[in-house]
């Protein structure tokens, strides 16, 4: 399939994911040329991504209610299902933005489900963020358990 | 867009219905408000409990870009004809135009980015149950006025936002000596533009880490000749920095503001005050969060804090003008605050009003609880 008409279905079913967005982050991530192929868990879908037979690992892109918007981000992990970055794809409010930048993402890199992610604790909150580090960091808690989930019940693999 | 052959990009989507807001119109309601009980020491004065604040939040997505925000408050829980106090008001009013992470337009009602407290000002993000005096005497919180202007951040994630508004201009006729240029706000109501202002802000962030710097310059003297001429006749301005450090149990914050008002002496002459030609001050405040020692596996939070205040709204004055040092003030508060989630707060503290002229001192107990969703 050309990337145009998967942007294309990617567009109608989730309009919150600009597929350019997408694109980028799972290049930036997993490095360019990799084969990605999309599994379908329940009604979600994981994107697998891989290079000449090797797994690199899964993404998810997922929504949060910030204070009045939803935030889109993208949740990958490696085989070994340890976190190996967020990336925040959409961020539509004018406050709050900081959970984009690089060194607040940073602190969810190599976590595991084993890991506590909590604000205050594990993840250092942001003054005049605190809605949105909240939003992210709880879903990106919950989509690292269902893609630990997943993968170890063999629904992707 | 850049292609990569072979993608299997089909489809994307998270079991969420979120998913679909982003697309479509939506409204969003939130809020905050706080109950406060205070009890002076001294004779006569008995404790009283207030509703300070009760406030709805509604916003509403026409789509992807463009939104309305707003923030409707009751005051002290109640208006009646006739009664003194109480207020019904709009704390924001505005419509934004998102170009993009960089810069989204804006235009209505709006907070000048002016300290901590104006902008973030929900009870459970500041410690003590009342708002730092500095915040009410210096920087005249809830400030809002109408204009226009932007906000956004500095790309290539260097962590710099900014906010830049012109708005309406303070009026000198409510200048005063012991509140500085709280009463000159024209909030939103049949405002005059005779003096057009500009305010704005510059912000550095990091996890834990948020240092600002902001300003407002601006004429007040309306149509008054005798106090100014011009767009600018009669100007303030005014100059801020503010710092936020979060690690672990330990929360600092400091603020510092100066006002210049430099026809404070044609403003007196007219309306008969006695307005301080500089108004000057700041904080600092510390808080630890005690269940770090006594739970440490607690996600609550107890945090004992303690701030020190230094302000004076006459640290200048014009010819003509005594200064009243006991409007050099010293506030020390401290005490508790107790956090079961990160937006509610039950609160607890003691002030130390203090003065350079040791006049009407006071010590103010009080308790209060706060929220925020």
């Amino acid at each position: 399939m050309t990337l145009a008409l998967a942007a294309l279905l990617v567009t109608a079913q989730n309009p919150a994911a600009p597929p350019a967005k997408v694109a980028a982050s799972i290049a930036r991530l997993f490095g360019p040329g990799v084969r990605v192929d999309t599994l379908r868990v329940d009604t979600a879908s994981v994107l697998r991504v891989s290079r000449a037979d090797s797994l690199l690992g899964f993404a998810a892109v997922g929504n949060v209610l910030g204070k009045d918007q939803p935030i889109t981000y993208l949740v990958a992990i490696d085989p070994t299902d340890r976190l190996k970055d967020v990336d925040i794809l959409v961020y539509r409010e004018p406050y709050g933005g900081e959970v984009a930048y690089e060194p607040w993402r940073r602190q969810f890199r190599g976590k595991s489900t084993g890991d506590s992610l909590r604000v205050g604790k594990e993840i250092r909150s942001i003054s005049g963020a605190t809605i949105s580090v909240h939003a992210v960091t709880l879903g990106v808690r919950r989509m690292l358990v269902e893609l630990t989930a997943w993968h170890r019940s063999g629904a992707i693999r | 867009m850049r292609t990569v052959i072979g993608w299997g990009l089909l489809v994307v989507m998270a079991p969420c219905p979120l998913r679909m807001l982003a697309a479509q119109e939506h409204t969003t309601v939130g809020g905050y408000g706080e109950v406060h009980y205070t009890n002076p020491t001294g004779p006569k004065t008995p404790p009283v409990v207030n509703l300070a604040r009760f406030v709805v939040y509604v916003a509403h997505g026409f789509d992807e870009r463009l939104a309305f925000r707003s923030e409707l408050e009751v005051e002290d829980a109640k208006i009646e004809g006739g009664q003194a106090g109480g207020e019904v008001s709009l704390e924001q009013a505005y419509l934004d135009y998102r170009l993009g992470d960089w810069i989204t337009l804006r235009t209505g009602l709006v907070l000048p980015p002016v300290g901590i407290i104006n902008e973030t000002h929900e009870p459970p993000t500041f410690n003590g149950v009342e708002r730092p005096g500095f915040d009410h005497d210096v920087i005249p919180t809830t400030w809002r006025e109408i204009g226009l202007g932007a906000v956004g951040t500095i790309p290539g994630g260097s962590g710099l936002a900014y906010r830049v508004y012109l708005v309406n201009g303070l009026r000198a006729d409510g200048l005063s000596a012991a509140e500085g240029i709280r009463e000159g706000r024209q909030e939103g109501r049949q405002a005059s533009f005779a003096n057009p202002s500009f305010t704005g802000r510059v912000e550095w962030a990091r996890p834990g880490v948020k240092i600002g710097g902001s300003f407002w310059y601006g004429g007040t003297a309306d149509t008054n000749e005798a106090v100014g001429t011009g767009s600018f006749g009669a100007p303030v301005a005014l100059l801020s920095a503010d710092a936020r450090y979060e690690s672990g149990p330990l929360a600092l914050r400091a603020v510092v503001a100066n006002i210049s008002v430099s026809d404070a002496q044609a403003i007196n002459a007219a309306y008969g005050r006695s307005v301080g030609s500089r108004i000057a001050g700041g904080y600092v405040e510390g808080a630890y969060n005690l269940l770090r020692l006594l739970a440490p596996a607690s996600s609550q939070k107890l945090n004992a804090f303690l701030r020190h205040e230094r302000y004076d709204t006459q640290a200048s004055v014009p010819a003509g003008v005594t200064r009243d040092r006991s409007l050099a003030r010293r506030i020390t508060t401290f005490g508790v605050t107790y956090k079961p989630t990160w937006n509610t707060a039950f609160k607890g503290d003691y002030a130390l009003l203090r003065n350079a002229a040791g006049v009407g001192e006071s010590e103010v107990l009080s308790l209060g609880v706060g929220y925020q969703f």
